[in-house]
């Protein structure tokens, strides 16, 4: 019964039920819309993650050279041990390849509960002689036993005896025993297979389902001067590489400027080709470090600069930094085996000293790309099984270095952290989304006031009222639901593309929609329930007329000053506490970005507690000073606005927080996300180092000079300065020790006006001052804090600098230390020191600038495209430039996140915000008109024309309007400020609080239009009322 | 007695569409009032008699007919000038007192002269301003004029809705149920009140009301049934 009449009721009002309906669709619409955003994201996390990445995985071949030695372990039992059984341990090791084995050792270790028998080794059936301890795991550090030199096909037994303390079972507790090399000092377990062969792993590798390519790469590092043509000899260190021209084919980094990569003939880099004036067809001699040398034919000369799968870092340190090598000779991985390791293996077991740079052999593996198409979560599991599956592979003799599974694990922890932030800035929109539905609620409770009353006189009680209601709720915010959930993932994938959001799992898309459902539905549903319950008991209680004119709780408690005080204690204490710091995260550095959340709080309590004082003082603004004796009425429409206001100032207030709530909202949002995007922006110029970055190709025929930057001024172009740099480029010396280093020189003016420098990252003075030290000193060096304290070097030192290192024109120059700096912009790979490139030039007069760093005259992404095509088509027209821009750039440094579409999400809210603001705004409007019909109606029937009650009506919404916009902009402004604050980690550089005028103006004109609109609506409905029953009825 | 505010009203017919049906609200093929008259609009609950008096108001338009007041036929006249019309010519009284809740009871008395004044003098000037003070004085809300409507009784709010409809002297004064709501003492306050006003100022005075005692205060009584009128008689004892 009570629900055919809910129903009935639902059905016969629909304006009245669509409008309450409008508040939950949009709340729903916003939280689920915002989930699903996310889920779709999350895969352009993936993607931003694995860019940079030079290679997904990396199976490194532990023991290349000397690897042909094999150790047996074998125990005369193989049942169960009990205790006091004897048990005998045998070990034989044998040398199976074409050299000897220097400086054996063998290992053995005895479980727990196995004790060694004293004095019962034996090596070769000869007793070792020695004390009561295992020999071979001897002393506190349980060293193995050295046996010397292995000659090739020799074979040592060794034996020893242990007794059982305790019973053992040896399938689960066992002898564990080891052997070293001086050739290969990792150690070796005993009874592993036999290695399978480069190429025999990489096929197999390739196998693995989810392995788009398995590479074979060997490499080695030669000492300088080993590479020599006809009588000329490159004075650098060289890069020696083996790789098949299917590593090539596969690797776009890798440039072919001229011939072809033949098997048995030598690929030459332009560098190395330029130092000794070779060219295809001529031929190279290669030093060994066993003495002997090795010939190739050139067949082409290529371009490695861009090659970061062949020069990032293998090494601890500094791994993955672009270590370039100019000096390179590429041969096919047979003969790199064959020639290159036995020469190593020749040196290693002739030699009385380890090789400093033995080959390193890997098999370079790249995960299919497909499979990345997810959220980094999703991804990472696929990564990872696909690193156990190659694990798998002959998984005894090597290791795995899983790159892209490291990198997903972060951006999976920087994903979980984008959601948490996502969910956040959806707060605001489902707060909004309850008091819009909380708003509405009281409309339509002041409509229904009427019916109520009437069902009470037939005979309904409380109980049956609030059945009603809970019936009216469910089903206004059931049907609500499933509008908005709609509504959420088409708006999401308008945002950001369906094809973005279908990348998501639907897994996490149906977890998003319950989650945004209930959480907007507990929103709007208890707004609507709790706003009807109160009508329902003030009906009851008979005092509406006295509980009508109760000002809410917050105005009573005052609660928007104490929201106020509260949040300004803890900003206080959160700027003391340097919360805002978080940790920055980086994919590199394994570390997900750390962001303090938990103080997103103070955004959104500035949000509810400044809008609600805004209110207070707006309406405060509005009452001016108490009631007058006497009013004039000369100007009726004017008096009658005045006095409205003014009496009922609440009326408008109660409409202007509504309105303030959704332009702060939407201002904070696009003052936050003009903020991020300038961000991201200055990211970006501080890794390239300015708009532009201009490097001449190895290959260019053109010598590019410092004076040569005034070339490079083309049209959108504004400044240039040359660069010298490269990665350990000098060494550099202080008093105490030294340091392999990478230098930069620069023109000091210049640099200053193209690079976005920071005078935060000058701890000593500022950028400008610090680099007028090395404008006016030609002696002048600024070291980095770091290598300034590695090198135990203070201001005034003398630093000896050998520049154009491991080149024909290295020499040491020496400089004095005048200035420290944190980082500088244009050095992704880090610069340890700083100096002037006249100096620079001075010393070492035939260097050429390696980069030039430009500026452009217009900011914007069109100038940046406009400056490319101008040097494109001007200096770089004969095609020996490469150029990278600000637009390009891929911050190594910088946390996936920094990867989000936050302009989609400002879309997203902003959409809504307008939405809910419109909705509001009608509310407010129409809820005008509702409440005060009889009064607009009275009007009429006193004889006030149409025109002057449309101007009344359109005073008043005007007036929520306009206070509610001005109210806005300035809590938004704050909650903006505490947003840009709280997401300070997420990038490299501490980001600027950017205004954006047009898109505050495009929120404000926004509502004002709804008002205007909606203004003439209602005004209109006036003379549709049917006067001679709204006059005759009592209240 | 007022020679322009005589009451033609001739086939009037309201029809209201429900569904596909169509209702007929009211049928009057004629009826006549004379300037200064007083006449009583009775019948039972749905008989066309507010429908009646809001046509005679100009609040709202007949399906068919015409309502002339004095020499104006406000059912030809737009809404812009229907209001200018009223504001000058009519004043109305309902059940409900129908004041401004933010406007004290002399500024929801001053705002009907403004109203009224509007263009032609200024409604703040010492003359309004007695005006409304007599009046109020005579209604018996002299202390009361700065008070707002909610801080009356129901009867004194009634009496500012009289004082309301006939301060700007209206040449025709329409009252639907105007004691509805009140008890019987103050109900006969304020018919009495009606009936003096519309004497002391001519004015034509068509009344709504269901209390046969209230109908035969007026000169005559129009009885109404299912929108036609179906009696229409003098009273020799009113005044």
């Amino acid at each position: 019964m009570l629900g055919r009449y809910v129903w009935a009721d639902l059905v016969r009002n629909p304006r009245r039920t669509l409008s309450t309906m409008v508040g939950v669709s949009l709340g729903v619409g916003l939280s689920c819309a915002v989930l699903f955003f996310v889920d779709g994201l999350s895969a352009s996390m993936t993607q931003r993650a694995v860019a940079p990445l030079p290679i997904d995985m990396q199976r490194v071949l532990t023991a290349p050279v000397g690897e042909d030695i094999r150790l047996a372990q074998r125990l005369d039992r193989d049942g169960q041990i009990r205790s006091g059984d004897k048990v005998r341990v045998s070990l034989e090791i044998r040398n199976l390849g074409r050299l000897p084995a220097n400086e054996v050792i063998v290992r053995s270790l005895l479980p727990a509960g196995l004790d060694y028998v004293p004095r019962s080794a034996t090596i070769d059936a000869a007793p070792i002689d020695h004390s009561e301890e295992n020999p071979f795991a001897n002393g506190p550090a349980r060293a193995g036993f050295n046996l010397g030199t292995v000659p090739a096909g020799v074979t040592r037994t060794m034996h020893y005896d242990a007794t059982a303390s305790t019973d053992l079972d040896p399938s689960v507790t066992s002898v564990h025993s080891t052997f070293s090399t001086r050739e290969s000092l990792a150690p070796t377990d005993a009874n592993v297979p036999q290695s399978v062969p480069l190429a025999e792993l990489a096929s197999a590798i390739k196998a693995v389902p989810g392995v788009a390519f398995a590479e074979p790469l060997s490499f080695t590092d030669l000492s300088p001067g080993s590479l020599a043509s006809g009588d000329r000899t490159d004075p650098g260190g060289v890069r020696l590489f083996g790789f098949d021209p299917s590593y090539t084919q596969r690797d776009t980094t890798i440039r072919l400027v001229v011939g072809t990569q033949q098997p048995g003939q030598a690929l030459i880099s332009a560098e190395a080709a330029a130092s000794l004036q070779i060219g295809v067809g001529d031929a190279v001699r290669l030093r060994l470090p066993d003495g002997t040398q090795l010939e190739a034919r050139i067949s082409g000369i290529v371009d490695l600069t861009r090659a970061r799968s062949l020069f990032a870092s293998r090494k601890g340190a500094d791994f993955e930094t672009f270590v370039y090598v100019p000096s390179a000779i590429v041969l096919d991985q047979q003969r790199f085996s064959t020639d290159v390791v036995a020469a190593f293996e020749r040196a290693a077991t002739g030699r009385g000293e380890r090789l400093k740079s033995p080959p390193t052999n890997e098999v370079d593996i790249g995960v299919t790309r497909e499979l990345l198409n997810a959220e980094p979560g999703v991804a990472l599991t696929e990564t990872q099984q696909i690193g156990a599956a190659v694990t798998a592979v002959a998984g005894h003799q090597d290791y795995l270095v899983d790159n892209i599974s490291n990198t997903l694990a972060v951006a999976r922890d920087d994903a979980a952290a984008a959601k948490r932030l996502f969910v956040y800035l959806g707060v605001p929109g489902g707060l909004l989304a309850g008091i819009l539905a909380a708003y509405a609620g009281n409309v339509l409770a002041a409509a229904q006031r009427r019916e109520q009353a009437t069902l009470r006189i037939r005979g309904a009680s409380r109980r049956h009222l609030l059945s009603m209601l809970t019936l009216r709720v469910g089903a206004i915010t059931g049907a609500g639901a499933l509008v908005g959930v709609s509504i959420g993932y088409l708006s999401a994938a308008a945002v950001i593309g369906n094809a973005t959001l279908r990348r998501a799992t639907t897994r996490s898309l149906a977890i998003s929609g319950v989650v945004g459902t209930v959480g907007g539905l507990l929103a709007t549903g208890a707004a609507l329930y709790i706003t009807g319950r109160r009508s329902i008991d003030r009906q009851i209680n008979q005092d509406r007329a006295r509980l009508s004119e109760t000002p809410p709780v917050w105005r009573r408690l005052r609660l928007d000053v104490v929201a106020v005080l509260i949040l300004s204690a803890a900003t206080v204490t959160a700027v003391a506490r340097s919360a805002f710091d978080g940790t920055p995260g980086s994919v590199y550095e394994g570390r997900a970005v750390d962001l303090p959340l938990v103080l997103l709080l103070l955004p959104i309590g500035a949000w509810i507690g400044g809008s609600l004082l805004a209110a207070r003082g707006f309406g405060r603004l509005l009452r001016g000073r108490r009631r007058t004796s006497r009013v004039s009425f000369d100007r009726t429409v004017r008096t009658l606005y005045r006095l409205s206001i003014r009496r009922r100032s609440w009326a408008v207030t109660d409409g202007a927080v509504v309105v303030t709530l959704i332009v702060a909202l939407g201002t904070s949002l696009s003052l936050f996300t003009a903020s991020y995007n300038a961000a991201k922006v200055a990211d970006a110029r501080f890794v390239v180092g300015s708009d532009l970055r201009i490097t001449p190709r190895p290959d260019s025929e053109h010598v590019y000079r410092a004076d040569d930057s005034s070339g490079f001024v083309v049209g959108g172009i504004e400044s240039v300065t040359p660069v010298v740099y490269r990665v350990h480029n000098v060494v550099l010396r202080s008093r105490r020790t030294e340091e392999l280093s990478s230098l930069a020189a620069v023109d000091p003016t210049a640099y200053r006006r193209v690079a976005p420098l920071d005078d935060s990252h000058f701890p000593s003075s500022s950028a400008s001052a610090a680099l007028d030290l090395i404008r006016d000193d030609p002696t002048a060096i600024l070291l980095s804090v770091h290598m300034a304290d590695f090198l135990q070097a203070r201001v005034g030192d003398p630093i000896r600098v050998l520049l154009a290192r491991a080149t024909n024109a290295q020499t040491e120059t020496k400089m004095h230390l005048v200035g420290l700096f944190e980082r500088l912009p244009g050095f992704p790979d880090g610069a340890d020191a700083l100096m002037n490139i006249s100096r620079h030039d001075a010393v070492v007069p035939s260097s050429s600038p390696d980069l030039f760093l430009a500026r452009t005259t217009d900011q914007s992404e069109a100038g940046l495209a406009r400056a490319v095509n101008a040097v494109r088509a001007g200096p770089g027209a004969s095609g020996g430039l490469q150029i990278d821009t600000r637009a390009t750039a891929l911050a190594k440094d910088q946390s996936s996140l920094a990867a989000l579409n936050i302009r989609g999400l400002l879309d997203l809210d902003s959409g809504y915000a307008l939405a809910m603001g419109t909705v509001a705004v009608a509310i407010f409007v129409f809820g005008l008109l509702l409440q005060r019909r009889r009064e607009y109606v009275t009007l009429r029937a006193q004889g006030m024309a149409p025109r002057a009650i449309r101007g009344l009506i359109s005073a008043e919404a005007a007036t929520v309007a306009v206070g509610g916009c001005i109210c806005g902009v300035i809590v938004g402004i704050v909650m903006a400020v505490y947003f840009v604050n709280v997401l300070r980690p997420v990038f490299v550089l501490a980001p600027p609080f950017h205004i954006d005028p047009g898109s505050i103006l495009a929120v404000v004109g926004s509502i004002l239009a709804a008002t205007a609109v909606t203004s003439v609506a209602a005004s209109s409905l006036v003379n549709r009322l049917r006067a001679t029953e709204l006059l005759r009825d009592e209240e | 007695m007022k020679a322009g505010n005589s009451i033609r009203a001739s086939g009037l017919v309201v029809d209201h569409r429900i569904g596909d049906a169509t209702v007929r609200a009211l049928d009057c093929r004629a009826l006549s009032v004379a300037g200064g008259a007083s006449v009583a609009v009775t019948g039972p609950s749905g008989c066309g008699k507010s429908t009646l008096l809001g046509l005679l108001a100009g609040l709202a338009s007949p399906t068919e007919g015409s309502v002339t007041i004095g020499e104006t036929e406000i059912t030809a006249l737009t809404e812009q000038a229907r209001a200018a019309f009223r504001k000058s010519s009519i004043g109305v009284v309902y059940q409900a007192d129908n004041l401004l809740p933010f406007l004290t009871v002399a500024e929801n008395i001053m705002l009907q002269l403004s109203l009224c004044a509007h263009g032609t003098r200024r409604a703040g000037d010492v003359k309004a301003n007695g005006r409304v003070r007599e009046l109020l004085d005579r209604l018996g809300l002299g202390d009361l004029g700065d008070r707002l409507p909610d801080e009356l009784s129901g009867g004194q709010r009634q009496r500012a809705a009289v004082a309301r409809a006939v301060v700007h002297e209206p040449a025709v004064i329409l009252a639907d149920e105007p004691t509805g709501a009140l008890d019987e003492a103050n109900a006969n306050g304020v018919v009495r009140l009606l009936v003096d006003l519309h004497r002391d100022l001519g004015a034509t005075l068509v009344l709504v009301t269901h209390d046969p005692e209230v109908a035969r205060l007026m000169q005559r009584t129009v009885r109404l049934r299912d929108g036609s009128v179906v009696e229409d008689s003098e009273a020799s004892h009113a005044g």
